[in-house]
């Protein structure tokens, strides 16, 4: 079953006078229970599209349908994990996870209760009370995903979220996003620019071309799980992206 | 370090004390132009005994509180429309920068004017000169506002009130903190200036009547008292509040 359809997605950068075309009719289809990797060169432009189905960019054509339903801006059935975490640093970790909730008007025992399961779930029970200062890079990831996930969305949308990561932290996280994937059964639609991160962690993996960007294309893999970065299985998939990649990369520098 | 800075500050106000002593009893001038520390520390005693010193106090703290908090309630409502209406901020923006620019004490003739000699004349100046200085901090604090904190808020269901209170406000705050320390400064220095002018009760209005009645250790003891309220809600509010923020920001 379709959870998610982008269908025609068109999107202009405009700076002052000019106007780039940036995505150019972008076309997609995200299935329930999908860990979809959109993988492409920088500048293409995943980013924005990815803002789009969270609502927080409208595009210039098309439509993106969650559910059924046409999107028409933000909302709690699609829930963005930003590159940075965008952790709320005036608030302790615990009150970072149960944000939503509380926007929500849910009230504090049943808030404890759902962040206390997610807090267990990502490993921070004991940095319940810490401020987010107080994180190393690795733990405020696994915070933002916490406060994502405790919002229970139909759709996860994750912005580059390990970028920012040492190799170490981010295959021990690429480890765990598989697990959490697996015990939550969430549809994701995850970006990335690191082809081992697609090859890992997609059901399916998207490439999108150069600006203006389209689906170049979507590659399965149902290879088994747990995968890491280094399983000989995933070479050839790696390859096959980097070969799709590589030609976009060149065209975008030149 | 720190304890050796302590006994720095500790020996040079000792000094200051023992060399206008020296002064003083060196009868360069006479005692009812430069009195001596003694004298100084009697008319505290005095004020002290017969109540009128804390009456002073008190009815100064009570007017800078009303005013500083109209002022603070008043400059975080307009710094956050200016900052998120761009409307706004190019009308009343622009003016309260060259409201900023007025000192309190240029209010006084207008309060009297429209309020006449009472509380609430003096409850104005002490307002107005401290509204601005909060208005433009919480108007920089929202502005500075890491974008992505607005968005991941409004992505998990806060709109209207709720992304004010439980976002703008408190990502704003380390900012709001340098408004609210300015315009306490300036609530102070318009607190007492107003009492002075207005000459209706107050450490302001004590000044004065030290002033009229030739009594200068009256007036310098009024003005430590003064200073010493200063310092003291500096270091006791103020850099407490900042530093319990600064703390939870990780920039402490």
């Amino acid at each position: 079953m379709a959870k998610l359809e982008a269908k025609n997605i068109v999107k202009y950068f405009r700076y002052d006078s000019h106007k780039l075309k940036a995505l150019g009719g972008i076309n997609l289809t995200v299935n329930e229970g999908d860990f979809v990797c959109l993988v492409g060169p920088s500048g293409c432009g995943k980013s924005t599209f990815l803002r789009i189905v969270a609502g927080l960019e409208t595009p210039d054509e098309g439509q993106i349908i969650c559910n059924g339903n046409l999107v028409s801006g933000t909302g709690p059935d699609r829930i963005m994990v930003f590159q940075e975490g965008a952790l709320f640093p005036w608030l302790k970790v615990q009150d970072n996870v149960e944000f939503g909730l509380k926007m929500a008007g849910k009230p504090k025992e049943q808030r404890e209760k759902i962040s206390a399961q997610y807090l267990e779930m990502m490993q921070l029970t004991k940095f319940a009370d810490s401020y987010t200062f107080q994180l190393s890079t690795g733990m405020k990831q696994r915070v933002a995903i916490a406060r994502a996930l405790v919002m229970d969305p139909d759709i996860l949308l994750m912005d580059e979220p390990f970028a920012a990561l040492d190799a170490q932290t981010r295959d021990l996280l690429l480890v765990e996003m598989q697990l959490i994937w697996e015990k939550t059964k969430k549809t994701i639609l995850f970006i990335t620019h690191n082809v081992a991160e697609a090859a890992v962690l997609g059901t399916k993996v998207v490439v999108f071309s150069n600006r203006p960007s389209t689906i170049k294309q979507e590659i399965e893999n149902d290879s088994p799980r747990p995968r890491m970065p280094q399983d000989e299985s995933l070479i050839k998939l790696q390859q096959d992206i980097l070969n799709q990649l590589r030609p976009e990369v060149t065209k975008s520098k030149g | 370090m720190a304890k050796n800075f302590a006994l720095y500050r500790i020996i040079f106000y000792i000094g200051i004390v023992a060399v206008w002593q020296i002064l003083a009893m060196a009868g360069v001038w006479p005692d009812n132009v430069f009195p001596s520390p003694y004298d100084v520390a009697q008319d505290l005693a005095y004020g002290a005994a017969d109540g009128s010193l804390f009456y002073g106090i008190a009815t100064s703290m009570w007017r800078l509180f009303i005013g500083l908090t109209l002022a603070i309630v008043g400059g975080i409502v307009l710094g956050i429309f200016m900052a998120r209406v761009e409307a706004v901020n190019q009308t009343v923006g622009s003016l309260v920068l060259g409201l900023q620019s007025i000192p309190s004490i240029a209010w006084v003739p207008i309060a009297i004017l429209w309020f006449g000699l009472t509380n609430g004349g003096i409850i104005f100046v002490t307002a107005i000169g401290a509204v601005f200085a909060v208005t433009i901090n919480t108007y920089t604090g929202v502005k500075n506002i890491n974008p992505y904190y607005i968005e991941a808020a409004r992505n998990m269901g806060a709109k209207g009130s709720q992304l004010i209170i439980s976002v703008l406000i408190p990502a704003a705050f380390p900012y709001m903190i340098s408004g609210f320390k300015q315009g306490w400064a300036f609530a102070w220095r318009g607190v007492i200036g107003a009492e002075i002018l207005f000459s209706y009760l107050g450490l302001g209005f004590l000044l004065n009547v030290g002033r009229s009645l030739n009594d200068v250790s009256q007036v310098i003891a009024v003005m430590i008292v003064i200073m010493l309220i200063g310092l003291a809600i500096d270091s006791l509010l103020f850099k407490r509040v900042e530093s319990k923020v600064m703390f939870r920001w990780g920039l402490g």
